[in-house]
Protein backbone atom coordinates (compact mmCIF):
# COMPACT_ATOMS: atom_id res chain seq x y z
CA UNK A 1 0.00 0.00 0.00
CA UNK A 2 2.85 2.35 0.79
CA UNK A 3 4.25 1.82 -2.70
CA UNK A 4 0.87 2.66 -4.23
CA UNK A 5 0.67 5.87 -2.24
CA UNK A 6 4.20 6.75 -3.32
CA UNK A 7 3.36 6.28 -6.98
CA UNK A 8 0.19 8.34 -6.70
CA UNK A 9 2.17 11.02 -4.88
CA UNK A 10 4.75 11.01 -7.67
CA UNK A 11 2.05 11.43 -10.26
CA UNK A 12 0.40 14.29 -8.36
CA UNK A 13 3.77 16.00 -7.89
CA UNK A 14 4.54 15.58 -11.60
CA UNK A 15 1.16 17.09 -12.47
CA UNK A 16 1.82 20.08 -10.21
CA UNK A 17 5.25 20.57 -11.70
CA UNK A 18 3.85 20.25 -15.17
CA UNK A 19 1.53 23.16 -14.42
CA UNK A 20 4.56 25.17 -13.25
CA UNK A 21 6.26 24.16 -16.46
CA UNK A 22 3.43 25.32 -18.69
CA UNK A 23 3.25 28.52 -16.64
CA UNK A 24 6.93 29.20 -17.33
CA UNK A 25 6.25 28.57 -21.03
CA UNK A 26 3.43 31.11 -20.90
CA UNK A 27 5.62 33.63 -19.06
CA UNK A 28 8.39 33.27 -21.63
CA UNK A 29 5.92 33.78 -24.44
CA UNK A 30 4.46 36.88 -22.79
CA UNK A 31 7.93 38.22 -22.11
CA UNK A 32 9.04 37.83 -25.70
CA UNK A 33 5.81 39.42 -26.92
CA UNK A 34 6.43 42.36 -24.61
CA UNK A 35 10.03 42.60 -25.77
CA UNK A 36 9.06 42.62 -29.42
CA UNK A 37 6.46 45.29 -28.68
CA UNK A 38 9.11 47.39 -26.94
CA UNK A 39 11.51 46.75 -29.80
CA UNK A 40 9.03 48.03 -32.35
CA UNK A 41 8.35 51.15 -30.29
CA UNK A 42 12.06 51.67 -29.69
CA UNK A 43 12.85 51.11 -33.36
CA UNK A 44 11.22 54.46 -34.07
CA UNK A 45 13.97 56.20 -32.12
CA UNK A 46 17.01 53.83 -32.26
CA UNK A 47 17.96 51.29 -34.91
CA UNK A 48 19.61 48.67 -32.64
CA UNK A 49 17.13 45.94 -31.55
CA UNK A 50 17.26 44.96 -27.87
CA UNK A 51 18.47 41.42 -27.19
CA UNK A 52 15.55 39.49 -25.71
CA UNK A 53 17.16 37.61 -22.84
CA UNK A 54 14.82 35.77 -20.53
CA UNK A 55 14.42 36.91 -16.91
CA UNK A 56 16.26 34.66 -14.49
CA UNK A 57 13.15 33.54 -12.59
CA UNK A 58 11.59 32.07 -15.74
CA UNK A 59 14.88 30.28 -16.50
CA UNK A 60 15.07 28.81 -12.99
CA UNK A 61 11.42 27.78 -13.06
CA UNK A 62 11.84 26.04 -16.42
CA UNK A 63 14.98 24.15 -15.42
CA UNK A 64 13.68 23.05 -12.02
CA UNK A 65 10.35 21.94 -13.50
CA UNK A 66 12.19 19.99 -16.22
CA UNK A 67 14.35 18.23 -13.65
CA UNK A 68 11.42 17.35 -11.39
CA UNK A 69 9.27 16.06 -14.26
CA UNK A 70 12.12 13.90 -15.54
CA UNK A 71 12.62 12.60 -12.00
CA UNK A 72 8.92 11.69 -11.93
CA UNK A 73 9.27 9.92 -15.29
CA UNK A 74 12.29 7.98 -14.02
CA UNK A 75 10.40 6.91 -10.92
CA UNK A 76 7.50 5.84 -13.14
CA UNK A 77 9.57 3.42 -15.23
CA UNK A 78 9.05 -0.29 -14.82
CA UNK A 79 11.70 -2.07 -12.76
CA UNK A 80 14.53 -3.57 -14.78
CA UNK A 81 15.16 -7.30 -14.92
CA UNK A 82 18.47 -9.09 -14.57
CA UNK A 83 19.77 -10.29 -17.91
CA UNK A 84 22.05 -13.06 -16.65
CA UNK A 85 20.18 -16.32 -16.51
CA UNK A 86 21.48 -17.38 -13.10
CA UNK A 87 20.67 -14.04 -11.43
CA UNK A 88 17.26 -13.89 -13.11
CA UNK A 89 16.30 -17.45 -12.23
CA UNK A 90 17.51 -16.94 -8.67
CA UNK A 91 15.31 -13.87 -8.32
CA UNK A 92 12.41 -15.87 -9.76
CA UNK A 93 12.94 -18.71 -7.29
CA UNK A 94 13.27 -16.40 -4.30
CA UNK A 95 10.55 -13.86 -4.98
CA UNK A 96 8.11 -15.53 -7.39
CA UNK A 97 5.64 -13.27 -9.19
CA UNK A 98 6.14 -10.56 -6.54
CA UNK A 99 9.58 -9.83 -7.95
CA UNK A 100 8.14 -8.88 -11.32
CA UNK A 101 5.63 -6.15 -10.53
CA UNK A 102 5.26 -3.16 -12.79
CA UNK A 103 4.86 0.42 -11.61
CA UNK A 104 1.14 -0.06 -10.89
CA UNK A 105 1.87 -2.89 -8.48
CA UNK A 106 0.45 -5.63 -10.70
CA UNK A 107 2.29 -8.61 -12.10
CA UNK A 108 3.58 -7.92 -15.59
CA UNK A 109 1.68 -9.39 -18.52
CA UNK A 110 4.83 -10.88 -19.97
CA UNK A 111 5.79 -12.59 -16.72
CA UNK A 112 6.78 -16.11 -17.72
CA UNK A 113 7.22 -17.76 -14.34
CA UNK A 114 9.39 -20.77 -13.74
CA UNK A 115 11.37 -21.51 -16.91
CA UNK A 116 11.49 -25.21 -16.00
CA UNK A 117 7.80 -25.69 -15.26
CA UNK A 118 7.42 -28.04 -18.24
CA UNK A 119 10.01 -30.33 -16.72
CA UNK A 120 8.60 -30.16 -13.21
CA UNK A 121 5.03 -31.02 -14.19
CA UNK A 122 5.75 -33.88 -16.56
CA UNK A 123 2.68 -35.99 -17.32
CA UNK A 124 4.81 -39.13 -17.18
CA UNK A 125 5.25 -38.67 -13.43
CA UNK A 126 1.53 -38.51 -12.68
CA UNK A 127 0.32 -41.43 -10.54
CA UNK A 128 -2.76 -42.32 -12.54
CA UNK A 129 -3.87 -45.22 -10.32
CA UNK A 130 -3.87 -43.00 -7.25
CA UNK A 131 -5.84 -40.36 -9.08
CA UNK A 132 -8.34 -42.98 -10.24
CA UNK A 133 -8.78 -44.17 -6.66
CA UNK A 134 -9.33 -40.60 -5.50
CA UNK A 135 -11.86 -40.09 -8.26
CA UNK A 136 -13.71 -43.23 -7.24
CA UNK A 137 -13.80 -41.98 -3.64
CA UNK A 138 -15.13 -38.64 -4.78
CA UNK A 139 -17.82 -40.28 -6.86
CA UNK A 140 -18.81 -42.49 -3.94
CA UNK A 141 -19.00 -39.51 -1.56
CA UNK A 142 -20.80 -37.40 -4.10
CA UNK A 143 -23.37 -40.15 -4.63
CA UNK A 144 -23.90 -40.38 -0.86
CA UNK A 145 -24.32 -36.63 -0.59
CA UNK A 146 -26.77 -36.64 -3.47
CA UNK A 147 -28.59 -39.60 -1.98
CA UNK A 148 -29.01 -37.74 1.34
CA UNK B 1 33.50 -8.93 -26.05
CA UNK B 2 32.43 -12.24 -24.52
CA UNK B 3 33.03 -15.34 -26.60
CA UNK B 4 30.56 -18.06 -27.55
CA UNK B 5 31.95 -20.24 -24.79
CA UNK B 6 31.24 -17.64 -22.12
CA UNK B 7 27.66 -17.32 -23.36
CA UNK B 8 27.33 -21.08 -23.01
CA UNK B 9 28.60 -20.97 -19.45
CA UNK B 10 26.62 -17.87 -18.39
CA UNK B 11 23.56 -17.62 -20.64
CA UNK B 12 21.53 -14.44 -20.98
CA UNK B 13 17.75 -14.00 -20.93
CA UNK B 14 16.57 -12.40 -24.21
CA UNK B 15 13.23 -11.29 -22.74
CA UNK B 16 14.97 -9.37 -19.98
CA UNK B 17 17.36 -7.68 -22.43
CA UNK B 18 14.39 -6.65 -24.55
CA UNK B 19 12.43 -5.42 -21.53
CA UNK B 20 15.33 -3.34 -20.22
CA UNK B 21 16.21 -1.73 -23.53
CA UNK B 22 12.53 -0.97 -24.18
CA UNK B 23 12.23 0.67 -20.77
CA UNK B 24 15.34 2.74 -21.42
CA UNK B 25 14.20 3.71 -24.91
CA UNK B 26 10.73 4.77 -23.73
CA UNK B 27 12.21 6.94 -21.02
CA UNK B 28 14.76 8.49 -23.40
CA UNK B 29 12.23 9.40 -26.08
CA UNK B 30 9.76 10.82 -23.56
CA UNK B 31 12.32 12.97 -21.79
CA UNK B 32 13.94 14.04 -25.07
CA UNK B 33 10.75 15.72 -26.23
CA UNK B 34 10.35 17.26 -22.77
CA UNK B 35 13.87 18.70 -22.99
CA UNK B 36 13.06 20.04 -26.43
CA UNK B 37 10.17 21.98 -24.93
CA UNK B 38 12.48 23.39 -22.25
CA UNK B 39 15.13 24.38 -24.76
CA UNK B 40 12.47 26.11 -26.84
CA UNK B 41 11.17 28.00 -23.82
CA UNK B 42 14.69 29.06 -22.86
CA UNK B 43 15.32 30.15 -26.43
CA UNK B 44 18.55 28.22 -26.88
CA UNK B 45 20.28 28.34 -30.24
CA UNK B 46 22.81 26.14 -32.07
CA UNK B 47 25.53 24.54 -29.90
CA UNK B 48 24.04 25.53 -26.54
CA UNK B 49 20.85 23.67 -27.46
CA UNK B 50 22.70 20.47 -28.25
CA UNK B 51 24.79 20.86 -25.12
CA UNK B 52 21.56 21.26 -23.12
CA UNK B 53 20.26 18.02 -24.61
CA UNK B 54 23.47 16.17 -23.85
CA UNK B 55 23.66 17.38 -20.25
CA UNK B 56 20.02 16.74 -19.43
CA UNK B 57 19.81 13.31 -21.00
CA UNK B 58 22.96 12.22 -19.22
CA UNK B 59 21.40 13.55 -16.02
CA UNK B 60 18.25 11.52 -16.65
CA UNK B 61 20.30 8.41 -17.29
CA UNK B 62 22.14 9.05 -14.05
CA UNK B 63 18.79 9.33 -12.25
CA UNK B 64 17.74 6.04 -13.81
CA UNK B 65 20.99 4.54 -12.59
CA UNK B 66 20.43 5.81 -9.06
CA UNK B 67 16.81 4.70 -8.79
CA UNK B 68 16.67 1.54 -10.91
CA UNK B 69 20.13 0.08 -11.54
CA UNK B 70 21.98 0.76 -8.30
CA UNK B 71 19.39 -0.86 -5.96
CA UNK B 72 19.69 -4.11 -7.91
CA UNK B 73 23.43 -4.31 -7.35
CA UNK B 74 22.79 -5.83 -3.94
CA UNK B 75 20.93 -8.66 -5.66
CA UNK B 76 24.04 -10.44 -6.83
CA UNK B 77 26.73 -8.90 -4.66
CA UNK B 78 26.16 -11.47 -1.95
CA UNK B 79 26.42 -14.40 -4.31
CA UNK B 80 29.39 -13.52 -6.48
CA UNK B 81 32.71 -12.15 -5.43
CA UNK B 82 33.40 -11.14 -9.03
CA UNK B 83 31.40 -7.96 -8.41
CA UNK B 84 34.33 -6.66 -6.42
CA UNK B 85 36.52 -6.13 -9.45
CA UNK B 86 33.82 -4.26 -11.36
CA UNK B 87 33.57 -0.49 -11.08
CA UNK B 88 31.26 1.72 -9.09
CA UNK B 89 29.01 2.55 -12.04
CA UNK B 90 28.34 -1.06 -12.93
CA UNK B 91 25.42 -1.77 -15.28
CA UNK B 92 26.30 -5.35 -16.19
CA UNK B 93 23.38 -6.73 -14.18
CA UNK B 94 20.79 -5.17 -16.49
CA UNK B 95 22.63 -4.22 -19.69
CA UNK B 96 25.11 -5.98 -21.90
CA UNK B 97 27.53 -3.07 -22.07
CA UNK B 98 27.87 0.24 -20.22
CA UNK B 99 27.85 2.00 -23.59
CA UNK B 100 24.38 0.65 -24.28
CA UNK B 101 23.11 2.13 -21.03
CA UNK B 102 24.85 5.50 -20.97
CA UNK B 103 24.86 6.48 -24.65
CA UNK B 104 22.46 4.10 -26.38
CA UNK B 105 19.43 6.37 -26.28
CA UNK B 106 21.17 9.64 -27.13
CA UNK B 107 20.78 9.42 -30.89
CA UNK B 108 17.31 7.90 -30.70
CA UNK B 109 15.90 10.84 -28.76
CA UNK B 110 17.67 13.50 -30.78
CA UNK B 111 15.05 13.69 -33.54
CA UNK B 112 12.19 14.19 -31.09
CA UNK B 113 14.29 16.73 -29.22
CA UNK B 114 14.92 18.85 -32.32
CA UNK B 115 11.27 18.59 -33.31
CA UNK B 116 9.91 19.99 -30.05
CA UNK B 117 12.83 22.38 -29.67
CA UNK B 118 12.14 24.11 -32.98
CA UNK B 119 8.37 23.96 -32.43
CA UNK B 120 8.47 25.65 -29.04
CA UNK B 121 11.18 28.09 -30.09
CA UNK B 122 8.89 29.20 -32.88
CA UNK B 123 5.81 29.29 -30.63
CA UNK B 124 7.46 31.33 -27.88
CA UNK B 125 9.63 33.66 -29.93
CA UNK B 126 7.39 34.29 -32.91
Amino acid sequence: MAADKGIVGDMVASMLWFSAYSYSCYSAQEHSALQSFRATTAALTSSTPTAASLPVDIVIETIVATLVISLGLVLGTRPLRPIQWNVWAGKLEREGPEGFLDSEGEVNKDYVGNPFRLLEARPGFVDIRKQRKEFAEWVKNGGQIQGN
Amino acid sequence: MPSEREFQIAPLVPESIQHNSKTLYNLQSLTASLFGVSAGILGLESYSGFLFYLVFSLLTTALLYVFRVAPGASLSSSSSASRQRKGVLDTSLYFRSPYEFWAGGLLGGLAGYILTWTLFYGLVRA
